[in-house]
């Protein structure tokens, strides 16, 4: 059982040793322990048994003593009882020497009467045990022999202390003898016992477990008749912990292998990894950091040497950023990241992305990446943002920005004010339509090369969109100045372009504005340099105009305007007027035009000239159309009713084809009223054939499929081509009264219009001239065999009802 | 109770039996000089059986038996102390072998008793009541 204190043999880890002091021998064997306990217990229970044994012994003894003792005086109680009344001495001194011959007597006495009649006391004895001797004193009154009544004695016997004592000694003796060898036979018996079938079985599992390796447990043997009880559960138990050590150990190495390869991988991953990856504690002190961090840093230097570095230390463009977002990753107790610019070898800038992350105990992991390109990306895709790829000028985007920036210089004093001007390439759009896009590109890239050429060089400049551009003159606050600018910039356009080998010349309009005496804000000046534009494009090629405050209130009015025609159909403000139109071969007037009228609530009757563009600009002019020809069915209704036979043209806008008034609503609305379509016709003018000519056209088939005649009106103004009436439905040709008013002077305009009637007749199309005011331009157009004619010469526009009245003025004036 | 009464009246009567058959008190004599009137029945077994031998009067006083087998001796003793003669003798005998009380005089008849008495101031006997004749004192009467 004893084992050496930490023996060196141990193999495993998990050896224990002697943590406690040495431990004196027995306390260490269970045999001996428990030997000397059950010895212990035993000699406590058997002293205990000595010592009740004694004590009883000594009562039993005692008592026998005393029942001998009056067994003896029982016997000689006759003869003491004749000595005692005859009071004869010798006779008592027999009695009491007979007595004192017994071996329990130690003295005895006998008394008659008043006298000791003999007493006898053993020789030699100590006055302790003569004590002990009187102690024991037994003693009897005695009877006269002849009257049991009267006593006449006493007999005294001491019996023998010494005897009591040799007898509960001799008694104690004999137990004590007993009990030890009781407690020997049950000592063996213990050790066998335990030995056997305790410390047996538990030393050589000990000992076996004692030598045991862990890498390599082997089951313990069983003990044998131990299979089912405690040693037996025991082996058991110790095997199965064995077996579960062995799986737990194996499986906790397989781990522990996995971590390592697991290790090295994270380790690989983090000295490999491109980005800078670091770890820095509450002092911002690198505890560590990979190769990546000191080759992004250009620290490579630093890194042999191994010394402490202080993120803050390195040369970040501003540290103090940097510092907040620790704090704020501290503080916050989560990722954050920023971007922050670095220094490298006191030239380089680059850009960092930092992205920090607390890991506990006061560390943070932090991540750098050099994001320098991105951020060039970045850069440049701002650049790009702002930028016209085609003529490399600011796009409108940054032309705003510049504008803002603008405004902000001057608000801080930095500048006066300036000018800014757009410029617009007049007819560009129809070179880019004949000449195809590449041609207009390469315009608009000379045009921006001649708008450099003529600013300086703080001067910015940008397209706008399409063929406009923005210009800024900085630090021109004086119109006469802007206005030399605008000069050279009308003049440089004039030039011819050179494109393929055709050289073209198109002209440009500006509008100009100044700041901060026009506008204060961006929008402002924008909408007033549009403006001037627009005044400028007004009136003609080449020009720039000033923004002036009049044009700000026309464009107000204007848009008052707009705002009020949107509810003039319905607040019944629009009516319709009708122009007679005159058939010279049957001599009086088989129709009119309706021209309608808007009679505004404060400004009286507005022109359709001013209304009519506006309503097309804001899409009123659907509206207006569809009131139009709902407005006309039901007057064709009445005359229906009244018998005449009149028809009516209306003025159809490009706008509403083809869907502002499609071909079925006609058709519907014609059929409602009971009326011929073939009374109802369509006025258009050429701009219908400029933009959609496809949509144009299948619209005007379709209505003139469904009856409606088409006129062609203001002709002679526009592009007339003989190809758009082959090629579009036209039943009848307006003369514009242009041509009609300079006839009578003009001959060239008669021989015009002239042949304008000869070859509508032979394309089999009717004319009507327009425009007749006198009798003199009647007389020309008859001779030049025009069958229709209009005009203030017969009849201004007139409400329906003054319709008749005027029907009968023409066949006067015919 | 009754059981122990039942016994000793048929001991009563078998006592009874002899002294109806002799009919005849015992009586102790003393020698009239001695100067005793009557003694008690303690006085007699004192003197008669050795305890103390001394009259009232203080003259010491000698004890006479009549002779053994006599039938007075032993009605004299069963009337005395209830014992029979072979228990007096045992009694004597333990006396006479160890001790120094000795038992009263032996007379070898009845007449030499009475003589005896007679003759010594401190002699005292016993005799049947029929058999008392002058200067004998009765001192004490022991009836049947």
């Amino acid at each position: 059982m004893h084992r050496k204190a930490n023996g060196g043999n141990c193999l495993s880890g998990n050896c224990y040793s002697d943590m406690t002091t040495v431990q004196p021998f027995w306390r260490r064997s269970i045999l001996l322990r428990a030997a000397a306990q059950v010895i212990g217990i035993a000699l406590v229970v058997g002293l205990g048994f000595v010592l009740l044994t004694a004590h009883l012994t000594e009562r039993f003894t005692q008592e026998s003593v005393s029942q001998r003792v009056r067994e003896l005086m029982t016997t000689v109680e006759s003869t003491v009882q004749i000595a005692c009344f005859t009071k004869d001495q010798s006779l008592a001194l027999e009695v009491v020497n007979g007595l004192a011959k017994n071996s329990e007597v130690f003295g005895a006495a006998v008394v008659g009467g008043a006298d000791v009649l003999a007493e006898r006391r053993r020789e030699g004895a100590t006055s302790e045990r003569l004590r002990l001797a009187q102690a024991g004193r037994v003693s009897k009154p005695i009877a006269s022999p002849f009257d049991p009544s009267q006593i006449v004695g006493e007999i005294i016997i001491d019996p023998d202390p010494e005897i009591i004592r040799i007898r509960v000694r001799e008694n104690g003796g004999f137990v004590a003898l007993l009990l030890s060898l009781q407690l020997l036979v049950v000592v063996a018996a213990v050790v066998a016992v335990v030995l056997l079938w305790i410390v047996r079985p538990i030393k050589r599992m000990s000992d076996k477990l004692h030598v045991m390796d862990a890498r390599s447990i082997e089951p313990l043997a069983m003990p044998p008749g131990q299979e089912n009880t405690e040693i037996g559960r025991l082996v058991t138990d110790i095997n199965q912990l064995g077996q579960r050590l062995v799986a737990s150990r194996d499986e906790e190495h397989h781990l522990h292998l996995q971590r390592e390869i697991g290790e090295r991988k994270y380790r690989a991953i983090f000295e490999n990894a491109d980005s800078g990856i670091f770890v820095v504690d509450q002092h911002m002190v690198l505890e560590s950091c990979n190769h990546a961090f000191y080759r992004q840093l250009g620290l490579l230097r630093l890194a042999e040497r191994r010394e402490e570095i202080s993120l803050l230390g390195l040369p970040w463009r501003m540290p103090d950023l940097l510092a907040g977002l620790l704090d704020r990753c501290a503080v916050l107790n989560r990722s954050v990241s920023d971007d922050f610019e670095y220094v490298v070898d006191g030239k380089e800038v680059r850009w960092f992305s930092v992205t920090l992350t607390p890991v506990g105990d006061q560390l943070i992991q932090g991540q750098l990446t050099d994001i320098s390109r991105h951020k060039l990306a970045e850069l440049s895709a701002q650049q790009e943002a702002i930028t016209d790829s085609l003529t490399g000028l600011l796009n409108r985007n940054g032309f705003l920005q510049r504008i803002d920036e603008e405004i902000m210089a001057c608000g801080n004093e930095a500048s006066s004010g300036f000018a800014l001007l757009i410029v617009d390439l007049d007819g560009f759009r129809r070179v880019n339509e004949s000449m195809g896009l590449a041609s207009g590109d390469q315009i608009l890239s000379i045009t921006a090369n001649r708008l450099r050429s003529c600013l300086k060089g703080g001067d910015i400049i940008s397209r706008l969109g399409n063929d406009a551009f923005g210009i800024i003159l900085r630090s021109t606050a004086s119109e006469r100045a802007a206005a030399n600018v605008g000069m050279r910039i009308s003049v440089a356009l004039k030039g011819f372009f050179e494109v393929g080998s055709t050289p073209l010349q198109l002209g440009a309009s500006i509008g100009i504005t100044l700041f901060p005496s026009d506008g204060a804000d961006q929008e402002t000046l924008l909408r007033n340099a549009e403006m001037a534009l627009d005044h400028a494009r007004v009136g003609g090629s080449g020009r720039y105009t000033f923004f002036d405050f009049t044009m700000a209130r026309n464009a107000e009015h204007r848009r008052k305007l707009e705002n009020d025609l949107r509810f003039a159909v319905r607040r019944n403000e629009l009516m319709i007027h009708f122009q007679p139109i005159i058939d010279l071969s049957l001599r009086r007037m088989t129709g009119a035009e309706a021209l309608v009228r808007w009679k505004h609530p404060e400004q009286g009757l507005i022109s359709p000239d001013v209304f009519i563009p506006l309503a097309e600009d804001t899409g009123a002019i659907i509206n207006i159309g569809l009131w139009i020809v709902e407005t006309v069915c039901q007057q064709l209704a009445t005359w229906k009713r009244q018998g005449d036979d009149y028809y009516i043209s209306i003025n159809i806008s490009a706008r509403q084809i083809p869907d502002g008034l499609p071909p079925i609503t006609l058709i519907e609305t014609v059929n409602r009223y009971g009326v011929d379509p073939a009374s109802l016709a369509i006025e258009i003018t050429e701009s219908v054939f400029m933009g959609d000519s496809e949509a144009a056209q299948t619209w005007l088939d379709a209505v003139h499929e469904l009856g409606f005649r088409i006129y062609l009106d203001d002709f002679g103004t526009g592009y007339s081509s003989l190809s758009y009436i082959k090629r579009f439905p036209v039943d009848v040709l307006k003369v514009d009264k242009s041509f009609v008013r300079d006839m009578s002077e003009d001959n060239s305009d008669r021989a015009l219009v002239g042949a304008i009637i000869n070859m509508a007749s032979s394309l089999g199309l009717t004319v009507v001239a327009e425009g007749v005011e006198s009798a003199h331009q009647l007389e020309l157009l008859e001779k030049a065999g025009c069958r229709c004619v209009q005009g203030y010469y017969f009849s201004r526009p007139v409400p329906a009802d003054e319709i008749e009245a005027a029907s009968r003025h023409v066949q006067q004036l015919l | 109770m009754m059981r122990n009464v039942l016994p000793r009246l048929i001991v009563l009567l078998a006592m009874l039996m002899p002294v109806l058959a002799h009919a005849e008190n015992i009586v102790v004599v003393a020698n009239p000089a001695a100067g005793v009137e009557t003694l008690s029945r303690n006085d007699v077994i004192n003197i008669f059986l050795g305890s103390f031998r001394q009259l009232p009067s203080g003259i010491a006083a000698l004890p006479i038996d009549l002779p053994p087998g006599h039938p007075a001796r032993a009605e004299f003793y069963r009337l005395l102390v209830g014992k029979n003669p072979a228990e007096i003798n045992t009694y004597w005998a333990r006396l006479i072998f160890s001790g120094k009380t000795r038992p009263p005089i032996q007379a070898q008849q009845v007449e030499d008793a009475v003589s005896m008495v007679q003759g010594s101031v401190g002699a005292i006997t016993y005799l049947e009541r029929s058999k008392v004749s002058g200067k004998l004192k009765i001192v004490f009467e022991l009836a049947q």
